[in-house]
Parts: C-alpha cells; structure tokens; sequence
C-alpha cells in the first residue's frame, strides 16, 4: 500500500533508491546532496538493499566507478551537487557517450566562486550538452517520482542514455514535507529487472568498451546519440503513461498550468513554480488570463510541443535560476527558439532570480505579470534581459 | 483556516528548535493535514540565534518561501528576548508561545507587545523534572495544543506524539515525554490580546 | 563485404563497443615499414628473444619436432603484414651482438 509520510527531499530520493535497489551505488558527499547519500549507506548497512555501496576520494571517481560497473553489467546510481558535479565533467560525457544507463540525483546548487551551498540551476545547466537526460522537480512528490521513472527511460532500448533528476538544494532537499511513498512491491514491478548490454563481464562474448575514434567515425557516434535523445523525448513520455496507468499521477514532458486560455505566461523550472502557481491561481480570482508552463525535460527538450501548446499566448517571461554570461538565459535561449516557427510569436523576455538561493517572493512573481501586461499594452518588450530582485537593480 | 497556518519558531543551535518544528508537522500531518517544516538554512552553530518555519494547510502547499504571514511565533529559549526579530512582521492576532518561568505579563512587557496573545510555559523546568535535562520540546508542543487546538487537539498530539516519539527515541523516553506534553498543556499561563 | 568498410551510424554497435575480440590483428602496422628485418635460419639459435621483444608479435613459431631437445619453440619467420620495421628484433639478437654474424639482418625497405 501506498502511504503519506513526512519525509524530506533527500530522504525521498534515497527512499526511492531503496526500492530501485541498484546493484551499485558509487558517492562522494556533498552539500545539499549529503543526505542521500548519508541515508543510503545506512540502508546498506542495515541490509536493506542488495547494493555494493563504494566510497571514493572524489567525485571524478564516483563517475567513473559508476561508470566501470555499469560497463560490468549493473544497475548504477549516484547522488551530487554543484562542484561535486563539477569534478565529474569529463566522465559525465563519457557515461553518455558509452550509452551507460546511470541514474544520478543532482541536488541543486550554485557554483563558485564566491562559496554558497544554496539553490541555483548554474550545476545542472552548466551540464546541458553532456549528453544526459535532465528532468526536473517542483518538489518532493515530483523528485521522487522522476526518480521511480528514470531507470524505465535510461534502460530502454533506442535510449540507454544517463538520466540526470535535479531538484532544487535546501528549498526541497532538506524541508520536511507531507508526500505519498509507493509499495516497494509495485516500485520493484514497475521498474523490473535490468538488462544489460554487453557487459565486459560477459567473458564468452568479450568486449572492449571506452576505444579510440577518430574522424572516421566520431560523428557517427553522436549522431547515434542525438537519436538517442530523440527516443528518450518518446521514453519520456511512454513511461509517464505507465506511470500513471499504475500509480495515478500525471506527468508530461512539462506542465501546464491554466496556459489554455491564457494571454500572459511565466515559464520556469523546479521549485518556484509551486510559488508561481500560487500567484496565478490569486490573478485568476481577478479574472486575469495568466498561466505557468513548469520545464520538466530539459534535454531532450520539447521544442515542438511547447510551440504548441503557447500557440494563444500573447506575452512570455521566462524565469533563469541560472546566468549564460554574455548571453540570454539557458531557458531563455531554447524558449525563444521554440517560438520562431509560430506565424504569431507572442512576446518574450527574460530574467534571472534567485541566483544562490536568493528568495522570490509571491509579490515578486505578481510583479512580473504587472510588467507583462505593461509590455502588453505598449506593444513591445522595452527590457529583454533583467535580473530581478537585485540590489542596485 | 485561511490557506496556510504559519508558524516561525526562535531558538538557539544545539537545542532541537528545528527537530520541534519537525515533530510538530509530523503530528499535525497525522490528523491529515498538508505540512512543511524547514530551517532557515545555514550553517548552523551551537547557540547562533536560529529560526525555523512550520506551514499547515488543507490544501497542498506548494510555497517555499521563508513565513511571512505569522499564525504563531514560538521563542523555544527565552533568553533571546529583546532580539527584535522576535516580533518582526507580526500581525494583530498573531499568537506567541514563549518558553520561560516568568509570569506572562512580564514577558508580554518584555517583547513589547500590544494586543497579541502570550502563552508562556516553563518548559525547561517541566524537561528537568522529568528528564534531568533541558529539553523543551515536548512541553512546548502540549503548549501549542492549548493554544491551537483547531490546529491539533491534545489529544491527536498525544496519539502522533506516541509514534514520532517511539521512533525517534525508542519506547523508554515515550513515556516521559508524553507527560511533558501534558504538563506543558496544563501549566501554561496566558494573557489574551 | 569488406568487414572494415566505413559504416553508416545506423550499423554502429551501441556507445562505440567493441565486440569482435582480437580484432588489432586486423590492423597492418607492417605498411609502417621503411626498414626490413631479414631473418636467416642458418643463424638462428633459437633463444627466443627478438619474439619476446617484438612489439607487434610478429615472429611466427613452430613446435620443436626434435622432442628430446631442450628447445621447445622455434622461429619459422616473420610476419610482414605486422611487422613495422622497428628494429629492436636485430637490436636484441644476442648472435648479432657477438658481430661475427647475423641472424637478423636490417635492410632498407624496397617497394
């Protein structure tokens, strides 16, 4: 049966690794992911779960001994933040690029410099083009629920590519809040068992995996991965569906929220959107036209659906936790670029917030629909790029 | 209930303000409510005045943003009186719960308040005579109960308390801290606004 | 079809695998070569050594048919598709090092 419990972020997500039971969990502790890692290797302490839990010395090593047991044939995950994931660049490529099925829950966090251990998206967007699938969270219920999902979506045939599910650090990570658990039974079903593909430890068919590629095949091998991505956008979505046919809640490739008839939309990613929700639902007791469209795959991202689904919008703020220096907003940038196929492009621009775990307030976010309907009014966007609440404005 | 019931908690780092948070949103969710408990976040250290924040609700609750709406300001350790944080953004019928063994009009002097109501409770003396130790948690919770009773009745806190108590401490300190509870619902003082 | 013929990224093994084992020997590092070694039975004591020097194992060898003999191995060649004329065979050959002789001649590559 499933049950509600108070629970929080972290404690969801290694909850949830103790249901997937993974045969092998390589970490490094890092602020705000420390807890799942901490909870975890007392699961396997305790013999909660079958899984060979590997210290390492940092988090290059983690990646890469995730990346070395899942070459030998198991069913791997890890958990990280901000410069924990930072030290793993070079193998979060190489665990994409070698199509190895790694789960990993990134909690998010800005990067240095100056040190802050709080809520940004600069890790996981910093990650964009490493070749991994990212979804991500509003809050806890969602976090753990993409995490039940995500082995579906790497292991599937077509796919077989890591799968990042990023949640905001401290804001969800470590707020204690009420949330369904699923059965263990109905979580170890829905998952089933792995499957893996061409295991180094398969000594009657030996395998070489990691060789050298020069010209003569290098872009063949990411051209195979670009259409891996594309499959995961169908994964993505075929597994949401089962998902749903089992445990009853809904996921898309994204969400949204009271955008059909809307003429002015904020679109953002992760936990601000609980906030953003809670002020649109407040303007539509006013009897204005606004809505929320929540990123959840950010890779593959939706280009196509989500042009469709803002066909009737009018005007768009597109909220970044994140900065691109010297350019738009990672959100921004495909947003705007999800648009130029429309015959009527609404208007668009940008902001920043929240950067280090800076506060939006709901005035904050009503703030910005205020502005919307002022650039509504007028016809055109007079400030493209902004931050928001930031001293010196 | 307006949407969210919020709570701000004062206290000191070491001494279990945001573990009270959590076990009171444990008990609450018990009855069936949506709830949230989280610190203000940073790194936390032993005696650095801290705050941590409950939030209620029948509906989801989909915020995350630091209480601004104050149902209840809780002051776990009285000795931060006179920090003016305690009183910051309160409303006119925002209700304060303070540990300590002064009378309640005094306290009231104290925090310069005007039209709120004050429950005060000695919790640290109830915590001392039945744990020997300074623990003010359980004594404040029972508290809350008389001060909130559409919030969680002494009753349901007692039942949850039992559970989150087992499996926090395990079955021999259960006891001990029920009675706590009960006392603290029982020896409060109170000077309505 | 020629197993090494540039294949479209539809027939790529998932990830870059390799799954066919051994398949360097494939690979002809002898059209590498600008020099030669050239092997002389008359010569040859049979000691094993440029075989265990050779980087690309291109020494062929054959079992001793002499069964009472100590040596139990002994060089019938040298691989040419592998061999990429690097020397050291000639370098370590202990009958050359004597210099009365040579079992292992270098020769400058003639195409």
């Amino acid at each position: 049966m499933s049950k509600i419990v108070s629970i929080t972020g972290a404690g969801a997500i290694s909850y949830g690794m103790k249901q997937i039971n993974p045969d092998v969990v390589p970490a490094f502790p890092i602020t705000p992911s420390t807890q799942i890692v901490e909870d975890f290797s007392k699961f396997v302490t305790d013999g909660k779960v079958d899984t060979e839990f590997i210290t390492v010395e940092s988090e290059h090593s983690a990646m890469s001994a995730c990346i070395g047991a899942s070459v030998a044939g198991g069913r791997v995950m890890t958990a990280t933040s901000s410069a924990g994931m930072a030290l793993m660049w070079e193998m979060l490529y190489i665990a994409a690029s070698m199509r190895q099925p790694i789960i990993m829950t990134l909690v998010n966090r800005a990067l240095s410099a100056p040190i802050n251990i709080h809520a940004d998206h600069s890790d996981s967007m910093g990650a964009r083009d490493s070749g991994w699938i990212q979804l991500y969270s509003e809050n806890h219920q969602e976090a753990y629920d993409n995490l039940i999902m995500a082995p579906r979506i790497a292991e599937k045939a077509g796919v077989r590519l890591p799968v990042m599910v990023c949640l905001d650090g401290f804001i969800i990570s470590h707020c204690l809040q009420n949330m369904i658990i699923e059965d263990d039974d109905k979580v170890k079903a829905f998952i089933g068992e792995y499957e893996d593909r061409h295991s180094v430890l398969d000594i009657k068919n030996p395998v070489s995996w990691g060789a050298l590629d020069l010209a003569d095949y290098f872009i063949e091998h990411k051209r195979a991965q670009n259409i891996a991505m594309k499959n995961a956008k169908d994964a993505i979505c075929e597994v949401s569906r089962d998902f749903s046919n089992v445990f009853g809640r809904k996921y898309k490739l994204f969400e949204s929220y009271k955008t059909d008839d809307a003429e002015k939309v904020i679109i953002a990613i992760n936990s601000i959107a609980g906030e953003i929700k809670e002020v649109v639902d407040k303007l539509r007791d006013k009897n204005e036209k606004v809505g929320l469209l929540k990123i959840r795959a950010f890779r593959p991202f939706p280009y196509a659906e989500i042009s469709k689904a803002l066909k009737n919008v009018k005007i768009i703020a597109v909220l970044d936790r994140s900065e691109s220096f010297g350019a738009y907003g990672p959100l921004f940038t495909e947003i705007r670029t999800a648009l130029y196929d429309m015959v009527d492009r609404p208007l668009i621009y940008n902001r920043i917030y929240g950067l280090g775990g800076r506060e939006l307030s709901l005035d904050l976010i009503n703030d910005i629909f205020q502005e919307s309907e002022n650039y509504l009014q007028k016809g055109k966007v007079e400030k493209i790029f902004d931050y928001i609440n930031v001293r010196g404005g | 209930m307006s949407k969210y019931f919020e709570i701000r908690w004062h206290g000191r780092g070491g001494q279990g303000t945001v573990t009270g948070a959590k076990s009171l949103a444990e008990a609450v969710q018990g009855t069936g409510k949506n709830i949230s408990a989280f610190p203000e976040y940073g790194p936390e250290r032993r005696g650095a005045p801290l705050k941590a924040f409950n939030r209620f609700s029948d509906d989801n609750i989909r915020i995350h943003t630091s209480v601004k709406n104050l149902d209840v300001v809780i002051i776990a350790d009285p000795t931060l009186i006179g920090n003016n944080a305690l009183t910051e953004g309160i409303k006119k019928n925002t209700i304060f719960i303070v540990n300590t063994e002064k009378p309640a009009v005094e306290i009231k002097k104290a925090l310069n308040i005007n039209g709120q109501t004050l429950f005060t409770v000695p919790a640290n003396s109830i915590s001392k005579k039945n744990f020997n130790k300074e623990i003010p948690n359980s004594a404040m919770l029972g508290t809350f109960a008389k001060a909130c009773e559409h919030i969680i009745s002494l009753e349901d806190l007692v039942k949850e308390s039992k559970h989150i108590f087992s499996k926090m401490l395990g079955a021999s300190l259960v006891d001990k801290n029920i009675e706590a509870i009960k006392e603290g619902y029982r020896f409060g003082d109170v000077v309505y606004g | 079809m020629d197993k090494y013929e540039l294949k479209p990224w539809q027939d790529l093994a998932l990830g870059g695998v390799i799954t066919q084992g051994g398949n360097s020997a494939d690979y002809n590092t002898g059209s590498w070569r600008t020099y030669k070694p050239l092997w002389d039975k008359k010569h040859c004591i049979n000691c094993l050594t440029c075989w265990v020097f050779c980087p690309e194992d291109a020494f062929f060898l054959t079992d001793n048919l002499k069964k009472e003999s100590k040596i139990k191995k002994k060089i019938s060649g040298i691989n040419y598709y592998h061999c990429k004329g690097c020397g050291l065979c000639a370098k370590e050959c202990p009958v050359n090092k004597k210099g009365k002789v040579f079992a292992i001649k270098i020769v400058k590559e003639s195409k």
